[in-house]
């Protein structure tokens, strides 16, 4: 691979990260608030359902989730496993689609 | 730095693995209220909350590498500095998370001894019924007894001062009927509670039409009899209820306001003395709670001339509804549980989440259909937002009928 790729996963991976620290303290003050509001089932989905800021926080709360974790787990692999190769980046690439549409369909499921 | 890196690989690893199964947990909990609602009960299992306090740790610890990593690569700080940083963000974000998870702790060990719920009037009314068979079932479900203990007088209002001043641990609930805190701050002029300022709603239980019965000898057979008899002769009628400002009292005063009469509220220390009275022909008429009332009718110790609800009640077939003779006329009773102000949130949480389960249980349905009432349990939000509707209705009721207790 060379090195403009690399040079792109490794921004993509720190910008990823830095995305994720914000969305980390957000979705913790957010749990918080549900927490100890005392907030049931029917009032999260009141909350929730229809609410475009709430839709577009989580979507890039997931899609940084989907950059982050494959390129993490891709340096993993071939630092400690020697995987490397076409093969490596395909299950990669499932595994960050799959992460998007398990994240996504948790996401929609609220909105909608 | 070798160390910061190596933590926050492996708990990369481990996080990575976990989220597939987080987001297909999440996924299926979210697609409906019902699934929400028992995911909700479910993440409360102590399993599942080792595993959330095991995923705090690593997220901790993942962030306290990764902080590391981007300050050496982006900040020219010295390396005790970029320890020191990236240590506080983890051990704030943890302790963060860990209020989260403790703040639940109430609810988990709640309850540890046996729960009181105040009855504001005495055994054998609508309100005592109602509280009895919720409590039994709550019961099973807290593995802890309910006892219900009856403070009845003045309208509901000598229980629900001593609720009012109960210590709100979540061990003494209030079991109102619908009046006691939605009308009696417009009749007494000294109420030694507030209802808005001294209790939280918690959820209606149930809710359900009254009936008006008359002693099984009266000589009222009909409602157009009670009725033509009471205009041809104003001011001899007599009607008991449970005390004054009580939900029967009101649905009596309703009556005679909207039929047109002049009779006198006469008011017991209850629902059950009161139906006693009548029976015993000390009055002539009671609007009752069919919780209440409905044993009477069926023993034949009373006559039922009329159900308040629009149509005819499936439990009492053949009695007709009151507007068919007073158009227009309608009125509902409803008993629910209040908290004490300063009580946990998370206990308001789990009664009324566990009462809105007790109320799905179909014998439980039977019980209270049998007894004219309908299961409600809704939120503390929906409950409060409904007393605050009902409370105006009444407001104007006590002011037309200047019903007063100084």
């Amino acid at each position: 691979m060379n090195a403009k790729v690399q040079t792109v996963l490794w921004v993509m991976q720190r910008a990823s990260a830095t995305v994720l620290g914000l969305c980390v303290l957000v979705h913790l003050a957010t749990l918080i608030y549900a927490v100890q509001g005392g907030l049931s089932a029917a009032e999260i989905l009141g909350r929730t359902r229809g609410n475009v800021a709430w839709f577009a926080f989580y979507s890039i709360f997931v899609f940084a989730v989907t950059l982050h974790v494959p390129i993490g787990l891709r340096a993993v692999l071939s630092e400690w496993l020697g995987w490397r190769g076409p093969s490596r980046e395909l299950v990669l690439l499932l595994f960050g689609v799959f992460l998007a549409y398990g994240g996504m369909r948790a996401v929609m499921a609220v909105f909608l | 730095m070798r160390n910061f890196a190596l933590i926050h690989r492996l708990s990369g690893i481990a996080l990575a693995l976990f989220l597939p199964v987080h987001f297909w947990a999440l996924g299926q909990a979210l697609e409906g209220e019902a699934k929400l609602e028992s995911f909700l009960r479910w993440s409360e299992q102590p399993l599942v909350k080792a595993s959330e306090w095991a995923i705090v740790l690593l997220l901790a610890a993942h962030l306290t590498g990764g902080v590391r990593i981007l300050m050496i690569e982006f900040l020219p700080w010295r390396d005790w500095q970029k320890t020191l940083a990236a240590v506080a963000t983890a051990a704030a974000l943890a302790i963060g998370l860990l209020f989260v998870l403790s703040s639940t702790a109430h609810a988990q060990s709640w309850p540890q001894k046996p729960v009181k719920f105040i009855v504001p009037f005495p055994p054998g009314g609508g309100t005592d019924i109602s509280a009895r068979l919720i409590g039994q079932k709550l019961q099973e479900i807290w593995g802890q007894t309910v006892v219900i203990e009856n403070r009845g007088g003045a309208g509901g209002g000598v229980g629900a001062t001593e609720a009012a001043h109960a210590t709100p641990d979540g061990y003494t609930l209030f079991f109102p009927s619908g009046s006691v805190v939605t009308a009696n701050q417009y009749i007494y002029a000294k109420l030694g509670y507030d209802p808005e300022r001294d209790f939280v709603p918690v959820t209606n239980v149930v809710s359900g039409p009254q009936v008006l019965t008359v002693p099984a000898n009266s000589p009222y057979k009909s409602m157009k009899d009670l009725i033509e008899s009471g205009r041809a002769n104003p001011g001899k009628l007599y009607f008991g209820h449970a005390g004054i400002g009580s939900q029967t009292h009101l649905a009596g005063e309703n009556f005679v306001y909207q039929a047109k009469l002049d009779a006198i509220a006469v008011p017991y220390k209850g629902e059950g003395p009161g139906l006693a009275a009548l029976v015993g022909g000390e009055t002539h008429f009671f609007v009752g709670n069919l919780s209440a009332s409905i044993g009477h009718i069926k023993g034949g110790r009373l006559r039922a001339l009329g159900v308040t609800s629009k149509t005819e009640a499936p439990q009492l077939p053949g009695v007709p509804p009151i507007a068919n003779f007073v158009p227009g006329f309608e009125n509902a009773g409803w008993f629910g549980i209040v908290a004490p102000r300063g009580t946990p949130k998370e206990i308001i949480q789990k009664v009324y989440l566990d009462t809105k389960k007790a109320l799905q249980d179909p014998v439980m349905k039977e019980k209270f259909f049998a007894q004219g009432l309908a299961p409600v349990g809704n939120s503390p939000e929906e409950m409060a937002r409904a007393m605050k509707e009902e409370s105006e209705i009444w407001k104007n009721v006590v002011k037309a009928r200047n019903i007063h207790v100084k």
